[in-house]
């Protein structure tokens, strides 16, 4: 079967900035795929190049087997696409927006009232849609965003960062819908900087950082490459900075990163075994109050591909 | 085509809906013209009438020869009084007062002065009020120095060719020292008069063109703020189609502007701005350079902010130096050429030969190539900014 998407060493620049580095990856048909790295890594670049918003300067994108660039509105009629910000007119409804994308999208007039119901009824919007987006709630916003995505039924639907400055209740129904729409197989490119996010809808994953995909597969094979590897929390009061210097040196930590004012994350072959030695490390640099040991997951093979946490 | 059709009906819906295309497209610049056209125009109240004071110390002929002279030319019959003055103070508080516009003051001895070789000085005074005497008068003194100059130049010729000093005024005025013939400088329009009702209605719809589609341009960098351009080019579209959409909106409005400008002129003032198949290609020339020149603005502006003041400046430089605000012969001498690098100074010039000279559709044949030209060449560089600037 034609995969739903295939980019190949796609590389954009900006003067003598290269801010896309021979990106490649694949979406087979039905699959969930999630690009995930941190803000700056080059996510939005790659995607802009993929809905045909941006011409790659090398590469190439083909969408259900259709290029990009040689026949873009064959190919962009296979996509849907959700920006990161809030694409829609606030003084219109949810219904005139999605009237005016539908018929920019060539939906016949009967098809796309029916459809518009049913997008409204998939993002649970039917008692809202006749209402001003400015109304709304930034989840709201954030749904209809989706439901315009939806209307025409497409083969790839690319979400780039679909949850960004909504309340939790709004995410899970965000995701819910998502991962609903995976089930019914429809092929999914998520991005984004929420771990857990990406671990739940997606099957697959590509991590870029600084422009460029450092690693590619499913969970387990990213987590594989960690070996032994385990994630180890700890808080403490005191200099974290000087803590985690202290904690680098000991021998099996491969990373020590601050998350925050009082906690530091690291990565430690054979973590159980090495506590007495990372408590003995701190020393005088802080008082620990707390220690987790975490079997190796998304967020530790982050860590140790790219050196830094994901919020960074 | 059809997706061109849904971008430009939403666009119209838009302008509809917040008002700004009825308020820029049609009251504001008919209510400006109308206001320009009941203050400045009208049949009743020629534009060209003067009234001009003359304070003869001199008491020879000169003087008197002058008046006359001017009362019988062509270009000032019917235009212009001569009202007497006893001396240059009372003339001066005529023209501070508003009862004549200007006024020549000839000295004492003046003709005698001429006649004998040694030229003479005329002053003028001018009132701020009132322009248009003042050009005339000045024309008048221009006349004066060239008759003066003449008459100097043939004296002094004759006397080094020997002809006796008592006759040489007789032999002088034998053999023609007259000089050139009076004419109007500075005449306000070149290619004929227009009535000010006419100027002033084609200045605002001229200048406000560019406001209409100033709206449409701020509108499509809103769209890309707010990503729904993004939206509109992910779309299974052509990439032009939203800025081609929208731009066609900003043409359609604005030539639907100019037009009722024009109409307003005619069924208010019963002014005429010449042949309609002159005028009207001549504003859809200059409605297509509005709209190249606006979306050349817009294409290097960052924010819908900075299209508004790029456009507005623009528009207003254009309408200053073009002559839609004040009228080009108003404008110094070096000024008057830079009117026409605008599209403003051609239309003007254009609707000058139409309007003013009644002439046909072909005397504006240039105009409409140079403002298509200009049309071209904007357009072009903005659809450069426009691809860089991920509009299209």
């Amino acid at each position: 079967m034609t995969p739903a998407l295939v980019c190949e060493r796609l590389v954009k620049r900006y003067g003598d900035k290269t801010v896309v580095d021979r990106v490649g990856f694949h979406i087979d048909e039905g699959e969930a795929y999630g690009l995930l790295g941190p803000n700056g890594a080059g996510k939005t670049t790659t995607i802009s190049m993929l809905v045909g918003l941006l011409r790659p300067d090398e590469g190439s994108v083909r969408v259900g087997g259709i290029d990009v660039d040689e026949d873009p509105v064959a190919a962009k009629r296979l996509i849907g696409y959700v920006p990161q910000e809030i694409a829609l007119y606030p003084e219109l409804t949810a219904r005139e927006n999605l009237r005016y994308f539908g018929r920019l999208y060539g939906l016949p007039r009967r098809e796309l009232t029916s459809r518009i119901g049913e997008v409204l009824d998939l993002v649970g919007l039917t008692g809202r849609g006749d209402d001003k987006v400015d109304t709304y709630s930034g989840g709201m916003k954030r749904r209809t965003n989706i439901a315009v995505a939806l209307l025409h039924r497409p083969r790839l639907l690319i979400l780039d960062e679909p949850t960004v400055g909504v309340d939790p209740q709004s995410r899970v129904a965000i995701l819910d819908r998502v991962e609903a729409l995976v089930g019914e197989g429809m092929s999914l490119l998520y991005t984004s900087h929420y771990m857990e996010e990406v671990e739940r809808v997606c099957t697959r994953v590509g991590i870029i950082d600084q422009g460029r995909v450092v690693a590619d597969g499913t969970k387990r094979e990213l987590v594989a490459e960690l070996g032994g590897t385990d994630r180890v929390e700890l808080t403490l009061d005191g200099d974290v900075t000087a803590a985690s210097e202290k904690l680098r040196a000991v021998e099996g930590v491969s990373e020590a990163v601050v998350t925050g004012s009082s906690s530091i994350r690291l990565l430690v072959a054979g973590g159980r075994h090495l506590l007495p030695a990372l408590l003995a490390a701190v020393g005088d640099a802080g008082a620990v109050t707390g220690v987790e040991v975490v079997e190796p997951d998304l967020e530790a093979a982050f860590l140790h591909l790219t050196g830094s946490t994901l919020r960074d | 085509m059809r997706a061109l059709l849904v971008v430009a009906g939403h666009e119209l819906r838009s302008r509809l809906r917040d008002g700004t295309a009825p308020l820029i497209a049609l009251v504001a610049p008919i209510l400006l013209a109308t206001l320009f056209g009941l203050a400045l125009g009208g049949d009743d109240d020629p534009p060209l009438k003067a009234t001009i004071g003359v304070v003869d110390l001199d008491g020879g002929e000169f003087p008197a020869s002058v008046q006359r002279e001017a009362l019988n030319t062509d270009e000032l019959k019917g235009v212009l009084t001569f009202r007497q003055y006893p001396d240059e103070a009372a003339a001066r508080s005529a023209v501070d007062g508003g009862e004549t516009g200007a006024a020549l003051v000839f000295p004492a001895g003046f003709s005698e002065g001429v006649g004998a070789g040694r030229g003479g000085k005329v002053s003028v005074l001018e009132s701020p009020q009132s322009p248009l005497a003042g050009v005339v008068a000045r024309s008048m003194v221009d006349r004066i120095s060239a008759l003066v100059e003449a008459r100097t130049l043939a004296v002094r010729a004759s006397l080094e060719a020997g002809v006796p000093a008592d006759r040489v005024q007789l032999f002088v005025e034998e053999n023609g020292a007259a000089g050139p013939a009076l004419s109007l400088v500075g005449d306000p329009v070149a290619g004929g008069r227009v009535d000010l009702a006419v100027h002033y209605g084609a200045g605002m719809a001229v200048m406000f063109a560019f406001f209409v589609v100033g709206t449409t341009a701020r509108s499509l960098l809103v769209e890309r703020q707010n990503s729904t351009l993004d939206r509109m080019r992910a779309a299974p579209v052509p990439l032009w189609t939203a800025l081609v959409g929208k731009s066609a909106v900003g043409f359609g409005l604005a030539l639907f502007s100019m037009c009722a400008t024009w109409l307003s002129s005619v069924l208010v003032f019963g002014a005429s701005w010449g042949d309609p198949l002159g005028v009207f290609p001549l504003l859809l020339a200059h409605v297509f350079a509005a709209t190249a020149i606006v979306m050349l603005v817009a294409s290097r502006a960052k924010t819908d902010a900075q299209a508004d003041g790029y456009t507005l400046g623009v528009a207003f430089v254009f309408a200053f130096l073009g002559g839609s605000i004040v009228p080009v012969y108003n404008l110094p001498e070096w000024l008057r050429g830079i009117s026409l690098i605008t599209p403003n100074g051609w239309v003007s010039a254009g609707l000058s030969e139409l309007a003013g000279t009644g002439a046909g559709p072909s005397a504006v044949l240039v105009p409409i190539a140079v403002v298509t030209g200009i049309g071209v060449v904007a357009g072009t560089v903005a659809l450069l900014g426009f691809r860089k600037g991920r509009f299209a």
